[in-house]
């Protein structure tokens, strides 16, 4: 079975992301030169099968990076770009999509978001959150999305903190997930004394 | 071509069918198998979507048939039973096994979940003296699968890729 949180848990970890999520707002804003709206961040703890489903139709075709993380929170980052948006964001750093120099502008923006929105909870909390080297992947996003989840050692549910990052005035736009691990997720709430 | 209904089978379910119609589908597979028994004769298959390649101990027992898909130690055993409720014949069964990629490496991490669910997958397929006719296994590409009762065809897709016959159909 999913973990079940309360109402204040879950309002907690939403304001976390929210805060996290304008960070990395922040920093791809100073990357690209233009403004970048954020989503009030979505946040739900559930089965791993239902987990899955919800970031999407698996059947899609999507670029990812994904940031694993170490250190006092343990789990993942991953950011999905449809690819169209993927297109549109090297075409702004000047850059193909497609090839070396595509998938290393999207493992850097990865890399750089990841690093902010850790920044700001790592900060807040007083952990240190260590993220690890980004990896990139054109995949299925269902398979995506099993594969973090089942690598980092989930067996039951998940806990997902969805953001979604628009670059203001261009159909482009980027969904950053937090994906905490079990144990993650518990020191998460303790740190909030929750 | 006949319209054909999909039955999208999801992440630790599994389904069978024995109507000529029908295709079973699985679609985005990572490091989790879909394991395929076919009997091509009396028109029978079944796909298990496995995600893990143990339960926990203990945990097996209390395990509905239903959920028994999602471990491979238990998957092979639970869709045997059940193609062979649907009319398949025991030594007319071929398997065929989809997915097991290994996508990312998490920072080193060397937990090879895809691996780990093939060779569980693979053991319970040798216990139970079970052919593995083919297999699309491995590599970094997450993978679709579509089984076609009628004919027995598996067809697999790998991401930016095209169909491929991993299983011919028989007429």
């Amino acid at each position: 079975m999913a973990a079940k949180y309360t109402e204040q848990q879950l309002d907690a970890l939403r304001e976390l992301a929210n805060i996290g999520s304008g960070t990395a707002g922040t920093a791809l804003s100073s990357i690209l030169g233009r403004p970048v709206d954020i989503s009030v961040p979505s946040v739900g703890a559930m089965e791993l099968e239902e987990a899955v489903e919800a970031v999407g139709d698996p059947g899609q075709e999507v670029r990812a990076t994904l940031v694993p993380i170490k250190g006092d929170l343990q789990g993942s980052a991953l950011l999905i770009f449809p690819p169209d948006d993927a297109a549109t964001l090297c075409g702004m750093l000047g850059v193909p999509a497609d090839g070396e120099d595509g998938q290393s502008a999207l493992a850097e923006i990865g890399n750089i978001l990841c690093a902010s929105y850790l920044m700001a909870l790592g900060q807040m909390l007083g952990m240190e959150i260590e993220p690890c080297p980004p990896e990139t992947a054109w995949d299925l996003l269902g398979a995506i999305v099993a594969t973090v989840l089942l690598g980092q050692g989930e067996s039951e549910g998940a806990l997902l903190l969805d953001s979604d990052l628009v670059v203001e005035g261009e159909s482009c736009g980027l969904s950053f997930l937090l994906l905490p691990a079990g144990r993650g997720i518990t020191d998460l709430l303790e740190r909030l004394g929750l | 071509m006949s319209t054909r209904a999909d039955t999208i089978v999801r992440m630790g379910d599994w389904a069978v069918s024995a109507d000529p119609d029908d295709s079973l589908v699985t679609i985005g597979l990572g490091s989790c198998i879909g394991l395929v028994l076919l009997d091509r004769v009396r028109r029978v298959a079944g796909l298990a979507h496995v995600m893990l390649p143990q339960a926990r101990p203990g945990q097996a027992a209390e395990l509905p048939p239903q959920a028994r898909g999602k471990f491979g130690d238990l998957a092979v055993d639970a869709l045997l039973d059940a193609v062979l409720d649907a009319g398949a014949r025991r030594l007319g069964l071929e398997a065929a096994l989809v997915g097991g990629a290994h996508m990312f490496n998490f920072g080193a991490n060397q937990l090879d979940v895809g691996a780990r669910n093939e060779a569980a997958v693979r053991e319970g397929l040798a216990a139970a003296r079970l052919p593995v006719k083919a297999a699309a296994t491995g590599g970094n590409k997450g993978r679709t699968v579509r089984v076609h009762v009628g004919d027995g065809r598996v067809l697999v897709r790998a991401a930016q890729g095209a169909d491929e016959l991993l299983v011919k159909g028989s007429g």
